[in-house]
């Protein structure tokens, strides 16, 4: 049991209950615990108490940039706005806060709006003693929470996972742009992905024998 | 009020699909109608042109279903036709020694042959070549390899070991190599289930009936039928599906039930129906497998790519079909080992542009992040310069289920495309070293020459898996599994798995012909006895044919490249 806050503690009971804890991949986690969670009427109650729905929102843009830095710009692609404070602009191409991370958070088929606040809280928690609040901590502050929150010594890992899944799913597939292209979607821009392909490609092969082959028909005997 | 049908089948995935074009034919020859065949499946229908070369979460919530267990995560499809839709069509036999494999992980008996003696590669040749028939198999040309496989091949060559193109379930025809088979094919190009066996059956009569998750199964007393099915109809249409049961169900009594639900489903319909099945053998539910899936990445360097390979660079990930190439040099040709358990196979392949989450950056700077941050950032933007590595590699089945949801295959606490499965997955020693061994070699080929970065999966021991098997295997007795090697339950008449849930073992290689291969067996023999059973019986003039191919409406290309 972790001594940060009470709400943890809940929450773990809650997973070991369940025999959900343990090693699990972070894309499905949001579903995970929202699946089971009488502990959030408290824990909202906490979060919300701790600051206003556009500083959750900042600070949950703020933890998508640590995981997909990217450069600061004011609106994401789909024109949303972004928090002056939330991008610390340590690399020069689009990250996750610009490809909608934020949206995606609160889209309801990824259920993690169950899991913002115990996230936001503990988040919040382990920045303290960095100097303050998670948005305002510098990018290398912030890389330290988050090695701290993902580490697996930390109990509640999987919920940090949960999170970071997010701004992967909104980076790297576009969840948001519905047949996306490189020109529409800013992961797939600095992936090299151009996105929709509807007359496919000609240069796919380099059209000759590459190895030696072992099998006459592709497959072993 | 139960509708009474001669036969239902579960799910139409290979399994449900090619039992039910065998059982077609078996009723056309004996000049009656197949009508009394139905398929009942969870997910809805797709036309090609339904399909999106899109990742969109409504996209993604719709087709696939990413279950969540405890130290695993396995995808699987949500569609009538199954996984067909959405698999990247690799259609390869199983090698020999796969059949001869005697696995001793703590606690599954003695140490044994896994398959039953009446399966081995020689039984299942005949069975692999009728379905490379049905599903109009292909090995690619040299000229039809995508750049990524051509790299992955010429990696291994320079180092001296071989690569082979691997035979695909693709048309070269309408194939336009746009490596979005992932989200289900526009162009009609993969030979999916609902372009031959499906069509074909339902051509001949078969009711194929989407949006029905199957709930429960009980015994009938109303002789003939022997099985009650509950079903609950699915909200899954419209333009704000919940996903979920609609409230409203169905139930129909059968004489010959066939679960072909695929491992993720199958297993947990019997165990929610085992207080009315109680003679089941107890290890439904267990052995659940991955199929020893193991994945990695390697960037390559665009100029090393050059002076070392002699190709014109790299940086076209995104090109052609998603597997075109494997090596099988760490699994033969080695010596001193016997069925020890430590051999895989290694297969360029193309999963999504999602699983870069999966992987290490490569870059990782002591104590800093690995797979996050701005080293990983980096690392997504060289992408395109990247090949994804499916290891396939010898291990156990270490998973459990050990509840059932109160619905369906896993707890999906909303419309969106994950779950939460109620299973453990504990990789026994073997499972564990087997894939240290696999991260060695691939990360030795990756490096040779400074040609690229090895990208190991994310710091974990759990498993991610598109290719699950096992929880209901098939074994020499009950006590060892839950079906025979005809798919046929041990002490129910009548009732059959035929899918992958009844797989042992891991494969080697990817799973779905060799699923294909023994569901025609295990149909074959459902046939033979489909007189004993209460169906039309064989005729001597019962002859097997190729379903044919129907491709449909799709898209054509505005220009072909």
């Amino acid at each position: 049991m972790t001594d940060l806050h009470p709400e943890h503690d809940r929450l773990l009971e809650l997973l070991d209950r369940r025999q959900l804890l343990g090693r699990g991949s972070a894309a499905a986690l949001g579903a995970l615990v929202a699946s089971a969670l009488p502990i959030l009427p408290s824990s909202a109650s906490a979060a919300s108490s701790a600051g206003s729905p556009s500083v959750t929102d900042a600070t949950l843009q703020a933890f998508a940039d640590t995981m997909i830095p990217g450069r600061k710009v004011s609106t994401t692609a789909l024109g949303n706005p972004i928090d002056p404070q939330a991008i610390a602009g340590v690399d020069p191409s689009p990250g996750a806060v610009e490809a909608d991370a934020l949206a995606l958070y609160h889209h309801p088929e990824v259920g993690f709006d169950s899991l913002e606040p115990p996230f936001l809280s503990e988040l919040e928690t382990r920045s303290l003693p960095h100097g303050g609040d998670f948005l305002h901590l510098g990018w290398d502050a912030r890389v330290q929470v988050c090695l701290a929150g993902l580490d697996f010594s930390n109990p509640t890992r999987l919920l940090w996972e949960a999170a970071a899944a997010v701004p992967f799913t909104a980076f790297c597939a576009a969840a948001l742009v519905r047949n996306a292209t490189s020109a529409s979607a800013p992961g797939y821009r600095v992936m090299g992905l151009p996105g929709v392909a509807p007359n496919g490609y000609g240069n796919f092969s380099y059209r000759r024998r590459m190895s030696r082959e072992r099998t006459r028909n592709g497959w072993l005997p | 009020m139960s509708e009474n049908v001669d036969v239902v089948i579960v799910g139409s995935g290979f399994g449900g699909s090619i039992t039910a074009w065998r059982l077609a034919e078996l009723y056309r020859a004996a000049g009656v109608s197949p009508r009394s065949i139905v398929v009942l499946e969870r997910g809805r229908r797709y036309g090609h042109t339904d399909f999106r070369q899109s990742m969109d979460i409504d996209h993604l919530s719709d087709v696939y279903l990413l279950i969540q267990g405890q130290g695993a995560q396995i995808v699987t499809a949500n569609a009538v036709g199954g996984g067909s839709n959405l698999y990247l069509a690799a259609s390869l036999r199983s090698p020999r020694e796969t059949f001869e494999r005697r696995d001793q992980r703590p606690g599954d008996g003695p140490v044994r042959r896994m398959w039953p003696a009446g399966i081995s590669r020689a039984s299942l040749n005949p069975y692999y070549a009728r379905a490379e028939r049905g599903l109009r198999v292909k090995r690619p040309t040299w000229d039809q390899v995508s750049k990524s496989g051509g790299l992955w091949a010429a990696t291994l060559a320079h180092q001296g070991y071989t690569c082979d193109r691997v035979p695909l379930a693709i048309s070269e025809e309408r194939c336009v190599n746009a490596k979005w088979c992932h989200t289900g094919c526009i162009f009609g190009a993969k030979n999916s289930l609902t372009t031959n066996y499906l069509w074909a059956a339902e051509q001949a009569g078969v009711q194929v009936r989407p949006n029905m998750q199957v709930e429960s199964i009980s015994q009938s007393n109303a002789r003939p039928y022997r099985y009650l099915v509950t079903a609950d109809v699915m909200d899954n249409e419209g333009t704000n599906p919940t996903r979920a049961p609609s409230g409203q169900q169905v139930q129909l009594q059968c004489k010959v039930l066939v679960l072909s639900a695929g491992a993720m489903s199958t297993p947990v319909l019997l165990m929610r129906s085992q207080p009315n099945l109680p003679s089941l053998s107890q290890q439904v539910g267990k052995n659940l497998g991955v199929d020893g899936d193991h994945v990695a990445a390697i960037e390559f360097d665009p100029r090393r790519v050059r002076s070392v390979l002699g190709l014109p660079g790299y940086h076209e990930f995104y090109k052609g079909k998603p597997i075109t190439t494997m090596s099988y040099d760490w699994w033969v040709g080695r010596a001193g080992h016997a069925y020890d358990g430590t051999r895989f196979n290694l297969q360029e392949i193309f999963l999504s542009s999602l699983t870069n989450f999966l992987y290490d950056s490569g870059r990782t700077v002591p104590g800093g992040p690995s797979w996050w941050g701005l080293q990983k950032k980096q690392a997504i933007a060289h992408w395109s310069n990247r090949i994804e590595l499916l290891a396939l590699v010898e291990d156990t089945h270490d998973g459990t289920f050990y509840a059932v949801p109160p619905s369906g295959a896993a707890e999906r606490p909303n419309a969106g495309p994950v779950s939460v499965g109620l299973f453990n997955y504990a990789m026994s020693e073997q499972s564990l070293a087997v894939r240290t061994a696999a991260n060695q070699a691939m990360a030795q080929v990756a490096r040779y020459r400074g040609l690229g970065k090895f990208m190991a999966l994310t710091e974990t021991q759990g498993a991610y898996c598109a290719h699950p098997l096992g929880g209901c295997r098939m074994a020499e007795s009950a006590d060892l599994g839950v079906v025979d090697d005809t798919g046929a339950a041990y002490g129910y008449e009548g009732l059959y798995c035929i899918d992958g849930s009844i797989v042992p073992t891991s494969l080697g290689v990817n799973p779905s012909l060799t699923i294909a291969a023994l569901s025609e067996r295990c149909a074959e023999r459902l046939v033979r006895r489909a007189g004993d059973l209460g169906l039309p019986a064989a005729p001597r003039s019962l002859g097997l044919q190729t379903p044919p191919q129907h491709i449909g409406p799709r898209m054509v290309p505005a220009r072909h490249p």
